[in-house]
């Protein structure tokens, strides 16, 4: 019953979040001086290098209003918005590729997106954690301090410098990876998937050799103080077998905050990987929202911004449900 | 018998070596509770690590070893092999069960965890099960996670783990310190009756002279890093034989006396000096020259009763001490 009131809490609170985050992205662009008619029609023209007549201006105006959903009180606007998104996920046609819908981009740059960085965050969470707890359990040996020197120096670096550098040097010089991604539309076969990966490389490296830095710091700090704790001196005096205390002692209580951190971290890759989209020209989320954002398509950029809110509520939504597995003392209340 | 020979125990610090246990040589019974005593800093807590032989850097073993009375394939074990019998023939019961228990696992698969991974831990559990029940636990007490159990619920299970393995040699570092004092008793008598029925040896370190009076067969005191005092409990406390062992127990409370304790005044000497002579000269009403300059031997003045005292043998009424203490140069207060 707790367990059930729970989940029905964690659910709840959820769909707030999504809720208040759809009336900002809805009432936001409203509040800017800008209007987004009167911008295009000012285009239209301009490119056509020639006036309407003020009568084929308000119809225009009228079919522009009725296409973008501006037309009507601010109300049922609100709630003509609301129904498009919540109910056929349509967030209307795109500004800069009209009519093209912005839903049919989004579907198609997503995929690369989360499999560019979901695969990426968790390669680097997982190798970091498994090299960090081991610069942490045995600090004393060399091993932990090379490894220590390695995270120290990976992590500040900005990615996208690492990124660059990963250009310069594998794409440039020594050209063994292209210098941006080239992948032809089609069917997915083998040897697509095969491109897809060649083209991946230089992207996921340069995200993985970044964060592998910061996993491995914060595991390690985190190993070192756990490894001071009283139940990990007595599973010592009991004879428990090293290996036991390093996995199920310090690695079990170390691991708490680090899954925080994971589920934060996939939760903002959308805007994470925005450079290292723009750098490699790899066709995803934060390719889109650049395009969206320098081509004034505030369509395309309303519906990449609540696909990013969806996938972070999403992500704390996951990590509140799951977090009791890994927590036994968080208790379902 | 369990002999510690000649120990010297060191830790290793910034400032160069200094000992906390400086020269122990005692032969133990079996079968008995042994009390530690002695103030903080005295060495207790070293001298059970030496024992357990818990010996990691900082702390060494500078001379010295311990035999533990029981032999393996002929061989009789002594501190260099001692940890292959940990949690089999020699246990460990520590002071906090609170931080002693890893909050994110089941105490289940914590009671077997340090067991050969051949062995049948399902079959070892059913017994713990039985086992705990003894110990006034509910049997799924074991398959909780430590957060769920009450204070006196989680030293029950240290005491079990403890003891479950039925070792000869059991230390428990002041294993009541944190617990309120109904919850002392049970635990004091659980540890006790559990004594009484294995007749293995326990080795209980406290600085609470009541409890030790309480549970301990034979008491062991010391003082800046050594030994002072050796016997049987009911004699050390009726009639000690050196002084500081004698302050000790006169700083005990007793119904219906209401005089002021007065407690042992003055602190105990820093390890980092260069100590001559008896160690508890400047804190003793009886010193005299011959305690500056030449340290006691240690040395047994009745039979099992030991103690480093170069005046042992004169029999002070506990009167005379107070009457003497009063008069000390150091107690006399400042006109």
């Amino acid at each position: 019953m707790a367990l059930f009131q729970y989940i029905v809490g964690r659910f709840v609170s959820y769909f707030v979040v999504l809720f208040i985050g759809l009336t900002i992205t809805f009432f936001l662009p409203r509040l800017m001086p800008s209007d987004p008619i009167e911008q295009y029609i000012f285009e239209l023209q301009s490119q056509a290098g020639q006036t309407m007549s003020p009568d084929e201006m308000a119809n225009l105006r009228e079919t522009l209003s009725q296409i973008y959903g501006l037309d009507g009180s601010l109300v049922s606007q609100y709630l003509g918005y609301l129904e498009r998104v919540i109910l056929h996920f349509d967030f209307g046609p795109s500004f800069a590729s009209f009519p093209a819908p912005v839903i049919g981009f989004i579907v198609r740059a997503l995929p690369w997106t989360l499999g560019l960085l979901v695969t990426t965050t968790l390669i680097a969470w997982t190798i970091g954690n498994l090299i960090g707890l081991r610069a942490g359990y045995h600090h004393n040996s060399r091993a932990a301090t090379v490894m220590e020197v390695v995270g120290v120096a990976l992590y500040p670096i900005p990615y996208y410098i690492v990124a660059l550098v990963l250009i310069m040097v594998f794409g440039y010089l020594l050209s063994i990876f292209p210098l941006t991604t080239t992948i032809r539309p089609g069917p997915l076969t083998f040897a697509k998937m095969r491109v897809i990966l060649y083209n991946s490389v230089l992207p996921a490296l340069s995200i993985i050799v970044v964060g592998l830095g910061w996993n491995i710091l914060s595991m390690k700090a985190l190993s070192f103080a756990h490894k001071e704790e009283g139940y990990v001196t007595f599973a010592r005096l009991k004879g428990t077998p090293s290996r036991t205390i390093m996995n199920s002692y310090v690695g079990r209580n170390s691991l708490l905050p680090q899954i925080t951190g994971l589920t934060l971290s996939l939760g903002a890759i959308f805007s994470g990987a925005l450079l290292i989209e723009i750098l490699f020209s790899y066709p995803g989320m934060g390719l889109l929202m650049r395009t969206a954002a320098s081509s004034g398509d505030y369509n395309m950029l309303y519906g990449t911004i609540l696909v990013t809110i969806f996938a972070v509520a999403t992500a704390t939504l996951v990590l509140d449900l799951i977090y009791p597995v890994f927590d036994p003392r968080i208790r379902y209340r | 018998m369990i002999r510690l020979n000649n120990i010297v125990a060191t830790y290793t610090t910034t400032r160069g070596e200094v000992s906390a246990v400086d020269g122990v040589n005692l032969e133990i019974p079996t079968g008995k509770i042994i009390g530690i005593a002695g103030e903080s800093g005295c060495g207790k807590s070293t001298l059970l690590k030496v024992i357990y032989g818990d010996l990691i850097y900082p702390l060494a073993l500078k001379t010295g070893s311990v035999q533990y009375g029981f032999d393996s394939f002929g061989q009789e074990v002594t501190t260099s092999d001692i940890k292959e019998y940990w949690f089999k023939r020699i246990s460990y019961i520590p002071q906090s069960s609170m931080s002693s228990l890893n909050p994110v696992i089941r105490i289940n698969k914590q009671f077997t965890d340090h067991l050969d991974p051949s062995t049948d831990k399902a079959k070892v559990l059913e017994d713990v099960r039985a086992y705990v029940q003894k110990l006034d636990l509910p049997p799924e007490a074991i398959d909780a996670y430590p957060h769920q159990l009450s204070g006196g619920m989680r030293q029950r299970i240290m005491v079990a783990m403890g003891t479950f393995f039925n070792p000869d040699i059991i230390l428990a570092d002041e294993p009541t310190t944190a617990l309120d004092v109904v919850v002392q008793k049970g635990i004091l008598l659980l540890l006790m009756g559990l004594q009484e029925e294995t007749k293995s040896t326990i080795f209980f370190v406290s600085h609470d002279m009541g409890v030790h009076y309480q549970i301990t067969h034979k008491m062991l005191i010391m003082y800046a890093a050594k030994v002072v005092e050796f016997g049987d409990s009911d004699i050390i406390f009726t009639e000690p034989l050196h002084p500081y062992t004698r302050m000790l127990i006169e700083s005990l409370p007793t119904i219906g006396d209401d005089h002021l304790r007065t407690g042992v005044s003055g602190r105990p000497p820093s390890l980092w000096e260069d100590l001559t002579g008896c160690r508890f000269a400047p804190r003793c009403p009886l010193a005299t020259e011959l305690c500056q300059t030449t340290e006691p031997e240690f040395k047994e003045y009745r039979r099992g009763h030991f103690a480093a005292c170069h005046y042992a043998e004169n029999t002070y009424q506990s009167s005379e001490i107070a009457i003497l203490y009063d008069h000390h140069p150091q107690n006399q207060s400042p006109e």
